[in-house]
């Protein structure tokens, strides 16, 4: 398996991650409850949820999440009891209040949902049960490994959760000291034989390169022990060093952070490793092995892209509940209070959360597409955007390096296009060419 | 210790069945016997918190009302049942007996705190409320089922397994026979559908010899897989 080759030309600029179009960048203040109402009222299939629990045990120096320490029950107890006002004014308003319709999908993000106890989850599950008429058919959890239980995993396997995700990062104590996530390979390896013997159907590790610190060698030691551990999944993440952005970054020495050439090195080596290692690419920065429904969904063309990365979720609808969480309707995106108690405030007040947003009009939806399509590695067809010629000059450099093909209006990938996948999106992109806001490299 | 636990007729089959005559002593000054009769809505007079509570004695209802004023019923609790779904005055939820009903009541942050110091019983209530999800995951399950053939003979299979008798055997199986505890109008108001279908239903049933109806409470069931087969 060669490894990809390198051209810095095209990962000059940086870019979004895409897990939207437009990205969240483009969200403009002015949106609120009549815009959830409206969003709402319109679905007519099943939607997924996304609830986020914004808090931790521990703050991690390197997270660009919006999170805060777990500190004192009472502050979690208030924000799990303002969770269960917004679902009962989603549910209610969902369909314009028909008949209540089941999910297709929930999923648990953060923050660490086990920061609060097995108890609080299980309640909060049944919330959604009740609220919604859902038989639950597919949870997926994200976990922290330190502070995991084993009551957490028997709880989890009573459940059937079908999938979770360990926010694994490195296993290299000396890079888990620079980001301030001090959690020993054991810890990780009683985390995944618990969830095992729970019978958890599909384990994901986020991994991360381009951290502080970190060498190719740093990082083919946790591949190699990660891969060995057989997760289903494995997300490899180039780590986004922006501490104007988030203030918790600052405390990470950037003298220390790769360079550009070593990150591109880095991604390089740890795509290779990962497919020797027998696992499949999803998507540009996804692996799984053949087995994972996400693998086949991204053989079968059906992987798609949203906030929670790749995913074999088909719903067009997401609702995101919980403060900070964003929702994704065909026509608008729309993001609630990020702050805890204005959150709180708003839903026990009998108002839905949403206050920043943008609407998508049918060039979007087009641009959405197209862009989807080249992040999840498959052939896209542009002729179906107005003017999508204007986008050849762009693509061309891309071409020629055969880092992509293109017949016609058909945009297709070549086995080197996942570090490049960032940079072609973004030319279909109508928001980002005028903006400076600062984006994390490509790669 | 309370004359109530002592002669409590769920007491080995309860959630607090995991704790000794003191730690029930302490429970007990904490929670409150109730009886209602059938249609009246479980409440604690003078308290605005959240509610749960035991089942003694009688089945009832958990429903929340939708914004257009109508009626969801989202679970049927049985004796012996722990109702770990907060219902009362700051919940959505209410509770309401279908037959006259004996249950011990707890504002619900009493019950955790107290839960929280006795880890037996902490531990009893997480599996509790397991169970809770997984019914309650079934309970929507029936009510989603597409024929009203499906939804009868889910209720009569459910029915069958949750109106088991406590006693000396708490694994003793379903009940191949038993007294419905509410009449044909209350089964149609929960499962959705009229009473005219509910009895046509029956008596298919009873025609097809699925079942017997011995009188007009009591069901026997004499055919329980070809049940199963009609509950899709």
């Amino acid at each position: 398996m060669g490894m990809w080759p390198y051209f810095p030309e095209l990962l000059a600029v940086p870019v979004p991650r895409y897990t939207s179009y437009p990205t969240a960048a483009e969200f403009q203040d002015g949106f609120g409850d009549a815009d959830g109402v409206a969003a709402l009222a319109k679905v007519q299939s099943p939607a997924s949820l996304y609830i986020h629990i914004p808090y931790c045990e521990k703050i991690c120096w390197y997270c660009g999440c919006n999170t805060g320490a777990a500190g004192r029950t009472s502050r979690l107890n208030a924000y799990l009891t303002a969770l269960d006002a917004e679902l009962e004014l989603v549910a209610a308003r969902l369909g314009a209040g028909g008949a209540p319709r089941d999910l297709s999908r929930i999923s648990f993000g953060g923050g660490s949902p086990n920061a609060i106890t097995p108890l609080a989850f299980v309640r909060l599950l049944d919330r959604i049960v009740t609220a919604f008429g859902s038989i639950l058919p597919h949870i997926s959890v994200e976990l922290d490994p330190r502070g995991f239980t084993s009551h957490w995993a028997g709880m989890l396997g009573s459940i059937g959760v079908a999938q979770v995700s360990f926010g694994v990062q490195t296993l290299a104590d000396h890079v888990q000291q620079r980001i301030g996530r001090v959690q020993p390979r054991a810890t990780i390896e009683q985390g995944v034989e618990m969830l095992r013997a729970a019978a958890i159907p599909s384990i994901n590790f986020d991994l991360m390169y381009g951290l502080p610190g970190q060498t190719t060698g740093d990082l083919i030691e946790t591949l190699d022990a990660a891969s060995q551990m057989r997760p289903e999944r494995i997300a490899l993440f180039g780590y986004a060093h922006v501490p104007d952005m988030f203030a918790r970054q600052r405390r990470i020495d950037a003298s220390d952070l790769p360079d550009a050439a070593l990150r591109f090195e880095m991604a390089a080596m740890g795509s290779a490793f990962l497919l020797a290692a027998g696992y499949i690419e999803v998507g540009f920065d996804h692996f799984a092995l053949p087995h994972d429904p996400l693998a086949k969904a991204a053989q079968s063309g059906q992987l798609r892209r949203n906030f929670q990365g790749f995913t074999d979720d088909s719903a067009d609808v997401l609702i995101g509940v919980g403060a900070s969480a964003i929702s994704v309707f065909p026509d608008i995106l729309l993001q609630n209070e990020k702050n805890a108690g204005r959150y709180r405030m708003r839903v026990t007040g009998g108002q839905l959360a949403s206050t920043r947003g943008v609407r998508r009009d049918a060039d979007d939806a087009i641009r959405a597409k197209i862009i989807e399509d080249i992040l999840c590695l498959r052939p896209t067809d542009l002729s179906r955007l107005d003017g999508w010629q204007a986008a050849v000059d762009g693509l061309t450099a891309f071409v020629e390096r055969a880092v992509a093909r293109l017949d016609g209006a058909m945009l297709s990938p070549t086995r080197d296009s996942a570090p490049y996948a960032r940079s072609m999106a973004v030319l279909f992109d109508r928001h980002r060419r005028a903006s400076a806001r600062q984006f994390s490299q490509a790669v | 210790m309370s004359i109530a636990c002592d002669t409590c007729v769920v007491r080995n089959r309860a959630i607090c069945s995991v704790l000794d005559t003191d730690e029930l002593v302490a429970l007990n000054r904490i929670g409150r016997t109730r009886t209602i009769s059938a249609g009246q809505t479980l409440m604690w007079e003078g308290e605005d918190s959240a509610l749960v509570a035991n089942v003694l004695d009688g089945v009832l209802k958990l429903s929340t009302g939708t914004e257009d004023g109508r009626e969801q019923i989202v679970g049927i609790v049985y004796p012996a049942d722990f109702i770990g779904r907060p219902f009362g005055a700051r919940a959505q939820q209410t509770v309401t007996a279908l037959t006259e009903a004996r249950v011990c009541v707890f504002a619900r942050g009493d019950f955790d705190a107290f839960a929280r110091e006795h880890p037996a019983l902490e531990h009893k209530l997480l599996q509790r409320t397991l169970t809770e999800l997984d019914r309650a995951r079934h309970w929507m399950l029936l009510l989603g089922r597409k024929s009203a053939m499906e939804k009868m003979a889910s209720f009569l299979l459910e029915m069958s397994e949750r109106l088991v008798q406590n006693g000396c055997t708490p694994d003793a199986g379903p009940l191949d026979r038993f007294t419905l505890p509410f009449g044909r109008q209350q089964i149609a108001d929960i499962l959705g559908l009229t009473i005219e279908t509910v009895s046509r239903l029956l008596t298919k049933l009873k025609n097809d010899g699925v079942i017997d109806l011995p009188s007009r409470r009591e069901v026997a069931i004499l055919q329980r897989d070809i049940l199963h087969h009609r509950a899709g």
